[in-house]
């Protein structure tokens, strides 16, 4: 690696990455995200029916193009998005920290130690409770740090929610 | 039982004149266009506008008790807000002219995340307000500094014996005073020429509203319109400077930062409003330097903290150096944050993948632009002159692509995380590794095909996230893990 300036002393050795969170959310979730994709997807078509409908010119070879690419595009999405999401979110708690991977073309991983936590949520939209699922978000004082698990069984983000309180209260301060 | 505490009835006066003031615009017009047969609608405005101050005055109370602070108001609709003392963050004083004239400031108490936690005192006499932001950053007790001042002769410390220690306490230690001769940076900054931009839009707006009228006016315009264009623009840049200058002076006329014992900074300013901040060590989590093209070229900097309850709205109150002498500037950093090889020490560079994304990303909207040149010569017919901005671009976003890498840059030492990104805005961040509460490791698609990541460490401070980008992966982790070394150890 090159460095301008001067040159810094070597760091620490480096450790190596680390390895993914240990447990994969529900397999449900594939379903959930499915729905949730066709969702999406229906809003776009509502809006490709009305443009059917509104366009009074004679030619509809633009109507069909637009279909054409808007309907590979979104199996693409509903087959793809749910499958590769599935692949990589994942989660782990323990005693200090929680530690959770998500995304797809985006991925990210976040880590924030318990004794930073302020507020543990249990989420359940229409769709998650379709499919009996759950999902936590724990956030900190930042604005920018809230760690969300999507997709989990509802017996296991209950149990979680549990650990997860108990643990946080186990720390001290003002968590900032 | 403690007593509720009220605003300074003066605040009454207030009221009115800052109504009036907003009216201002809308008051001309009417006593321009009326005719002497129009009734005095003003004279029955009056007593309602004075009524709803002392309707406020009545209604609005205030109380420390039991560590937190009461604020009572409303008459009907009755909203207490209670706010705990070692929840108080920031306090700021703020006196506009009318204010300073009735010796009289605005209070505002921050004491969490959003606006919407703040507590504003409208307004208190200046000494009052202060003898409450001392209650509430240092939790000071009202009877012993509501005491009056010791009688009985005065002793010589002389007499009190030689091990006596008679060192003078130092109350306050002056930091930073504003050097009149920085009001050069002025024009260098964004934030003076966006000054003086509004300032220009407002005047031209005026002239515009009065140009079908005057005659002397569109006789001027039309003088300027023949003189040569190298006057035009030597005018323009001058009008622009003296804009920008004279919002520096506004801003920052009488720039004092100080420290008092208990380390509380203290920030004092304005030449017509005047505002004083005072900052609570205990929230603060770093600081900023700034080194924006303008200011790097000329040599200068300026300095902000990091902090939690200050937020964007309240405009600057985060500064602690208007744009200063790099040299100054830095001393200044070293004795905030007194840790050298974080504040001005050398920086590790994201290498060779960062760099192709900055050039890529420099490069990609000029063969954007020339391709739409291009097409444009083709199918329009443009004139072959526009191609002519196309090297012009090409060299200048090159330049760009190199100055945004050359700028990336991390180090972690022994009690900070620092990071330097930007170019055009470029900022180097010291952050106590102990205001980070979490991490995010991104990676876009191309980022993973890169092999590199954007490492963001998460605060409750500032803009509640600081961005390391673009480094190698196994790098991202290895900063991870110096400053958390537990936290990686969890999940190595």
């Amino acid at each position: 690696m090159d460095v301008h300036d001067e040159q810094l002393p070597p760091s620490q050795p480096p450790r190596g990455l680390m390895r993914e969170p240990a447990h994969r959310v529900s397999t449900r979730a594939v379903g959930m995200w499915t729905v949730e994709a066709l969702v999406g997807v229906a809003v776009l078509l509502a809006g490709q029916i009305v443009w059917w409908f509104v366009d009074d010119r004679a030619s509809r070879s633009a109507h069909w193009l637009v279909g054409a690419v808007w309907l590979v595009l979104s199996v693409a999405y509903v087959v793809v998005m749910p499958r590769w999401r599935y692949r990589v979110h994942r989660w782990e708690a323990t005693q200090h920290a929680i530690y959770t991977q998500a995304g797809w073309l985006r991925q990210e991983r976040r880590i924030a130690p318990i004794s930073r936590v302020q507020t543990i949520d249990l989420e359940r939209g229409p769709v998650a409770q379709l499919f009996r699922l759950a999902s936590v978000t724990v956030t900190t004082a930042s604005a920018a740090g809230p760690l969300s698990i999507h997709g989990l069984d509802l017996p296991v983000a209950q149990e979680l929610v549990e650990s997860l309180t108990a643990a946080a209260i186990r720390e001290r301060g003002d968590a900032t | 039982m403690t007593p509720w505490r009220r605003l300074n009835p003066r605040m009454l006066l207030v009221h009115p004149i800052e109504t009036l003031i907003r009216l201002l615009p809308a008051l001309v017009v009417v006593l321009i266009a009326r005719s002497d047969s129009d009734s005095r609608w003003e004279l029955i405005a009056l007593p309602f506008i004075v009524a709803f101050g002392v309707m406020r005055w009545v209604t609005t109370r205030y109380r420390i008790v039991d560590g937190q602070i009461e604020l009572q108001r409303g008459l009907l609709n009755k909203q207490t807000t209670t706010a705990r003392l070692d929840k108080v963050r920031t306090v700021d004083l703020t006196a506009k002219v009318h204010h300073r004239l009735l010796g009289l400031a605005k209070v505002e108490i921050s004491t969490g995340g959003g606006p919407r936690d703040r507590l504003v005192l409208d307004s208190l006499l200046v000494d009052e307000g202060r003898r409450l932001r001392a209650e509430l950053l240092h939790r000071a007790n009202p009877e012993i500094t509501g005491l009056p001042a010791p009688t009985g002769a005065p002793v010589d410390v002389g007499d009190l014996g030689p091990d006596l220690d008679v060192a003078p306490v130092v109350d306050e230690e002056v930091l930073l005073r504003l050097d009149p001769a920085w009001v050069r940076y002025a024009p260098l900054t964004t934030t003076g020429l966006a000054a003086a931009a509004a300032a220009l839009g407002f005047v031209s707006q005026g002239f515009t509203r009065f140009a079908d009228e005057s005659d002397v006016l569109v006789e001027r315009a039309r003088g300027l319109r023949e003189l040569a264009w190298w006057i035009d623009v030597v005018l323009v840049l001058g009008l622009v400077c003296g804009l920008a200058v004279s919002a520096y002076v506004l801003t920052f006329w009488g720039f004092r930062l100080t420290r008092n014992r208990l380390g509380s900074l203290h920030i004092r300013r304005g030449l017509l409003t005047t505002r004083e901040t005072s900052i609570d060590p205990a929230r603060v989590r770093g600081i900023q330097v700034d080194e924006p093209l303008g200011l790097r070229l000329a040599g200068a900097r300026r300095l902000k903290v990091v902090t939690t309850g200050l937020h964007r709205e309240q405009g600057g109150s985060d500064w602690l150096c208007p744009p200063a002498p790099a040299p100054t500037v830095t001393a200044l950093a070293c004795q905030i944050t007194p840790d050298e090889q974080a504040v001005s020490g050398p920086l590790r560079s994201h290498g060779p993948a960062a760099r192709r994304r900055r050039l890529t990303r420099a490069i990609v909207p000029v063969l954007v632009v020339v391709a739409l040149l291009v097409v444009g010569r083709l199918i329009w017919g443009w004139t072959a002159a526009l191609l002519g901005v196309a090297p012009v671009l090409a060299v200048a976003a090159l330049a760009l692509g190199v100055d945004r890498y050359r700028s990336l840059g991390h180090a972690v030492t022994a009690a900070h995380l620092v990071t330097r990104h930007g170019s055009l805005d470029r900022q180097r961040v010291v952050l106590d590794r102990e205001g980070i509460i979490g991490w995010k490791v991104e990676q876009s698609f191309f980022q993973r095909r890169a092999g590199v990541a954007t490492l963001v460490a998460t605060t409750a401070a500032g803009r509640q996230h600081y961005d390391l980008v673009d480094v190698p992966v196994d790098r991202a982790y290895a900063v991870l893990a110096e400053v958390n070394p537990d936290l990686l150890a969890e999940f190595a």
